[in-house]
Order: C-alpha cells, then sequence, then structure tokens
C-alpha cells in the first residue's frame, strides 16, 4: 500500500501554528500534528474534541451504584449480621466505602477508556513520523494521495512559514 | 507607568527544549555513580535485614514483637502511619496543584508521586504482618466463600483502611505511570543501544504525541487528578478513624480526621523537600528545581506547622474543656508532663516550632539547614504517631492493666527493613526513569521564560 506523506518540520510552535492555520485556509487536509507536548491550539485546529469527561461521569454513577447495590445485598439481604442492635443498612457508614471504589471504578476504565480511544497499549505497532517530534521538533504531515498534485504549493508555504525541514517519506509501523 | 511583577522564570539557564531532553535524561544514560552504589547497598543490606524481620515474625508468630495486651498497637502502627502520611505528597503535589494549575509544580511532581508509590507500598507491609497469619489475608476481600459465604463488616474503620489503602496505592501508581509514557516515548527516540529502545519502547506503549493522543491524554489526567483529589483528605481521614472510633482516650476526638490528613500532608512535603534537595545536589539539576521551588515548599510548609501547633493545642484545650478526667490525666500527666514529656515535646517543637524558622528568607535559601529541618519534621511526626498510640494504649482507664512497651529487635528491623525498601525504591527511580515530568517542563518553558514575561511588562507599560 502507498502510504505517503508530506512531512513538515518546525522548530517553533507559533511557526508551526501559522502554517497550520494557512494550509487550513488554502483547503489542504491535515493528516496529524505531533508535538513534545500537548498544543490545545493544534487540538483546535484538528477539529477534535473528546467525551472523556461525561464517560468518566457515567463510570462514576455506574460504579457507585453497584457497591452500594453490593453492600445492600450482602449486609443486609444474604448475612444481616446483628451489631449490637444497629441497623443492618448502615448506610452513612457505607458511604466511605462507596467514595473509595467509586473512585478507584472511575480511574481503571478511565484508563481503559484511554487504552482505547488513544490506543496506547503495551507492544503497539506505532507509527512516528520524524522521531525528533518527542524531543524537540514539531511535525504535521500530510498524506500525499490526497494533494491532488498541488505538492508544490503546499511545500512552498510549509517552507515560506518557517519550516526547518519538508520532505517525502513513506511511513511504516514501527515497534 | 508601572512594571508588573510577573513570577520569575520556572526554568533557569534560557534553555531549549532538546536540552531539557538530554538534561532529564542525562542520568540514565551515564553509569550510576559512586555515592549512588554506596548508599544503594546500604538500602539493599536493611531491606534484607528486614525480611529477616519479617520471617521472624511470620514463623514464629507476633510473640516476637513487644506488642502485649494493652499496648496492642506498637511500632508497627506509628510505622504505617508514618509511611502513610509520607506517601501523601503525590497527590498533594501533583493533584492538588494540577486542578490549581499550578506550573511549579511540574519540576517536582514525578519525584513526589514516585516517593508516594514507594512509601504506600512499604506503610502496607505493616497491617499485613499484623495480621498475623498473612497468608490468610484475603480474608478481607468481600468475595463469595465457603464460610457461608460470610461477608466482611463493611462498618469497619479496618475495612476502610484496606480499601483505602490499596485503592491508593492502585491509583497513585497508575496515575504516575500515565505520566511518564511521554517521557518513555522521548527516550526511545533518544536512545542509541539497541535493548533500551526496546526497553522503554514498551513501557511507551507506542506513544507518538499526535493530537488524538495528547487531546485524551490530558482529558484523562485531569478526570484522574479531579477524581484522586478526593483521596488527598480521604485516605488519612481513614486511617484516623481506626483511632477516632474507639473510646481510648486521647484517641476519641472529632479533630482527628483533620488532624491527621494536615499532619500527612505536612510530612510528604517535608520528604519532598528532602528528596528535591537531594536531587538537585546530586544530580545538578539547579535549573529545574530552582531556589524558588524550595522556597515555595518551605512556605507551605510554615503554614502547614502552624495548623499542626494549632491542632495539638485543640487537643489540649479540648482535653480540659471536656471535663473528662481520663482525658485529662491522658494530655496533662502522661504527655505534657510524665513518663512520655520527651516524645511529647519532640514531636512539639520538631512540627510546631522549628518550621517557624522558614519565615526567615535567610534560612529558606540555605538549603543546608533546610535539609535539616525537612529530616526533623518527619522526625517530628514519627514522635507524633508514637505519642498517639503508646502514651494512649499504655496507660488506659485501668491502672492494673498499665504497662511499658519496648520494642523488640524484630519490630525496629521490620521498620528499617521498610527504611531499606523506601531508599532502594526510590534509587532506582532515580537510575531508570526521568526525574522530572519532561513532556511537562516543556509545555512550561515558554509560557514561564524570561522573554515572554519581558514583552509582557513592556505590553503593560505602554
Amino acid at each position: 500500500m502507498d502510504n505517503k506523506h508530506i512531512i513538515g518540520v518546525f522548530d517553533e510552535e507559533d511557526a508551526l501554528m501559522e502554517a497550520v492555520h494557512e494550509v487550513k485556509e488554502k483547503g489542504f487536509r491535515i493528516g496529524e500534528i505531533y508535538s513534545p507536548y500537548p498544543l490545545h491550539e493544534a487540538i483546535e485546529a484538528m477539529e477534535k474534541t473528546s467525551r472523556f469527561a461525561f464517560v468518566a461521569f457515567l463510570y462514576g454513577f455506574a460504579g457507585a451504584a453497584a457497591v452500594l447495590a453490593f453492600m445492600y445485598y450482602t449486609a443486609v439481604i444474604d448475612w444481616p449480621v446483628n451489631y449490637g442492635g444497629k441497623p443492618t443498612n448502615a448506610f452513612p457508614s457505607f458511604i466511605v466505602v462507596t467514595i473509595i471504589i467509586t473512585i478507584l471504578t472511575v480511574t481503571i476504565l478511565s484508563l481503559l477508556t484511554f487504552s482505547v480511544r488513544a490506543k496506547i497499549y503495551p507492544g503497539k505497532a506505532y507509527i512516528l513520523p520524524d522521531a525528533r517530534s518527542t524531543d524537540d521538533k514539531f511535525v504535521v504531515i500530510f498524506d500525499k494521495s490526497l494533494l491532488n498534485g498541488k505538492q508544490t504549493e503546499l511545500e512552498d508555504i510549509l517552507k515560506q512559514k518557517g519550516a526547518v525541514e519538508v520532505y517525502e517519506k513513506e511511513l511504516k509501523p514501527e515497534n | 507607568m508601572y512594571k508588573t511583577e510577573v513570577r520569575g522564570p520556572l526554568i533557569l539557564g534560557d534553555k531549549n527544549y532538546r536540552q531539557i531532553s538530554s538534561d532529564i535524561i542525562a542520568p540514565i544514560d551515564r553509569p550510576a555513580p559512586l555515592w549512588w552504589k554506596a548508599v544503594f547497598g546500604l538500602g539493599i543490606l536493611a531491606t534484607l535485614f528486614g525480611l529477616f524481620a519479617m520471617y521472624q515474625t511470620v514463623a514464629k508468630g507476633i510473640g516476637t514483637w513487644g506488642v502485649n495486651n494493652s499496648v496492642g498497637w506498637g511500632w508497627e502502627i506509628i510505622n504505617f502511619v508514618w509511611w502513610i502520611g509520607i506517601g501523601h505528597a503525590g497527590t498533594a503535589f501533583s493533584i492538588f496543584l494540577l486542578i490549581l494549575r499550578q506550573k511549579w509544580r511540574t519540576s517536582i511532581n514525578r519525584a513526589a508521586e514516585a516517593m508516594t508509590v514507594v512509601a504506600v507500598g512499604a506503610a502496607a507491609i505493616f497491617p499485613a504482618l499484623h495480621m498475623g497469619r498473612v497468608w490468610l489475608a484475603f480474608y478481607i476481600f468481600p468475595y463469595p466463600n465457603s464460610r457461608g459465604p460470610l461477608w466482611v463488616n463493611f462498618n469497619s474503620p479496618l475495612f476502610w483502611d484496606f480499601i483505602a489503602i490499596s485503592a491508593y496505592l492502585l491509583i497513585s501508581a497508575s496515575f504516575w505511570y500515565y505520566g511518564m509514557v511521554p517521557d518513555f516515548a522521548t527516550i526511545r527516540d533518544k536512545a542509541t543501544s539497541k535493548i533500551k529502545k526496546a526497553v522503554y519502547g514498551f513501557f511507551a506503549f507506542g506513544w507518538t504525541g499526535s493530537t488524538s493522543e495528547w487531546l485524551r491524554y490530558e482529558a484523562l489526567s485531569y478526570v484522574l487528578g479531579g477524581i484522586a483529589a478526593v483521596l488527598v483528605v480521604s485516605v488519612h481521614s481513614i486511617v484516623s478513624t481506626d483511632f477516632a472510633v474507639s473510646v481510648i482516650p486521647g484517641w476519641h476526638t472529632t479533630v482527628f480526621p483533620p488532624y491527621f490528613v494536615v499532619g500527612a500532608i505536612f510530612s510528604g512535603f517535608a520528604m519532598v523537600m528532602t528528596l528535591m534537595i537531594i536531587i538537585r545536589k546530586m544530580y545538578k539539576f539547579q535549573d529545574y528545581v530552582t531556589n524558588s521551588h524550595l522556597d515555595a515548599i518551605a512556605r507551605i510548609l510554615i503554614f502547614i506547622s502552624l495548623i499542626m501547633g494549632t491542632a495539638y493545642a485543640t487537643e489540649i484545650f479540648v482535653a480540659w474543656y471536656s471535663g473528662s478526667q481520663y482525658e485529662m490525666f491522658t494530655f496533662f500527666k502522661n504527655r505534657i508532663t510524665g513518663d512520655y514529656t520527651f516524645q511529647f515535646w519532640a514531636m512539639v517543637v520538631c512540627n510546631a516550632i522549628i518550621p517557624q524558622l522558614f519565615w526567615f528568607k535567610k534560612i529558606r535559601q540555605n538549603l543546608t539547614i533546610a535539609f535539616i529541618i525537612s529530616l526533623l519534621i518527619n522526625l517530628g511526626m514519627w514522635y507524633e504517631r508514637f505519642n498517639i498510640l503508646i502514651t494512649s494504649l499504655s496507660k488506659d482507664y485501668l491502672p492494673s492493666s498499665w504497662v511499658t512497651y519496648h520494642p523488640t529487635w524484630v519490630e525496629v528491623g521490620v521498620y528499617i527493613g521498610t527504611l531499606g525498601i523506601f531508599i532502594t525504591g526510590v534509587l532506582l527511580f532515580f537510575k531508570f526513569i526521568p526525574m522530572i515530568a519532561i513532556s511537562e517542563v516543556k509545555s512550561i518553558l515558554k509560557v514561564t521564560s524570561i522573554k515572554k514575561n519581558e514583552s509582557k511588562i513592556s505590553s503593560h507599560g505602554q
């Protein structure tokens, strides 16, 4: 499969963002942006959103309900124990365990969700266009097959906006 | 025209991104220095001694300890609470300061979290051993068993403690690990040897730093940060209920949960200061762990020390105000005066008085004195737990059951063992893991640099 990409390498966050805005305006489709730290502007430019917080809330809600139900089942239905005549459904003191297990549920399920959605897991074959982007470079890539012959125009824009390198590369998964 | 005083740069030395990566990765690439090997050897020795003491405890039983009918909780619980307290810095630092958007945390949070994971792991050894038959420890887990099924008592603070601490260990470890994933990728991509590339590549989980990864990564850290902030308060509150729900004089007070939480953060911050001074000195990270970072920690310590002093005063006041003769006896005849005078005043001096020296700028900037004070705080916090446990238990309601408690070599040995585990754990962290969060430091470099601040000042001026 032909997986040729045009890769623009930048030294500075500001130069990268200027180039990104410019090429977007000219109608190019950006493949992906790689940076050594999170760039909120780049995430916005890629028009990516996440429903993570909402999903985490659902996890918490489900976790809390499940823990309370479990404690009610064990302490009231399955094996009620008489602690000096105190009610078996000791709701206020159940809250402590409920809070902790809810937090634990949210954490574990959020980690799994992150792993699935961001595709970060042990042994993953990853595609990293330019290895310097985890160090000090900001990298933007474009799929060559979508350029329709406007490759020179794109390369010119990138260089004009301050790209230190523009090159073509066949992307392959690494391990 | 006026000049706005903007906080100085957080990272000194006018670094660029590449320098940051290489500076922080350098200790991983270099062979371990001599002091590292020497201290690591000591740590291993201490750990081995501790393992032998643990073997004695398990093979012969709790009878090898100095605890008795009156003083049923001795050094083990003192040390358990002490380690858990130290283990509070990770969450307090990275999570509180993360949700408060405090940028200065970035140089320190990684080490604080590492310390948390090791300290909580060390703490968990004590309650497990204290069960006596540690191989039956799984009984505390609520699972459908063949004994009825007989479920655990969900109303018991001891069970809450088990839940709180295992959850805390798991959550702080995963928070720590996910914070390191981008940094592992940086090491992977800069590695020159094949083995290193493969090992760090495995731990980096295929991280590339694309926008779709960063987007979820940030969302994850805020979700985890927001929800785990509750743990800072809940874990030590629950530990305090182990004491506060009993009827022992000196324990049965409502001030215990906040008093314990603040004390935990206090000892945690003190230990962070100890470690950051070591890291700064031994690895020459002055540009990352600057004077202003240590200054900020010292200021926080002053504040928490004032709260500790207030808590001690509150306890004493309430002992008098309650009109309970047992409380009066415990505080006035058995702590302020009496057999345990030294331990009580050691606690007050180390926790409430000495940290007040940080009011002086000269002392905040003198790292030798700051280092000594940070160690004294953790000594004082150890005495605090000694006071709470031993003074209250050794002289309770019934004078005929009053005893003196002395730890045996086995108890001391287990404690030395946990110190060894902590030292080796922290040293392994120094050697194999980037001590400072590389990607987070890069993200704050430009916004807090001198150039940016100068432009801010001039734009205000015009």
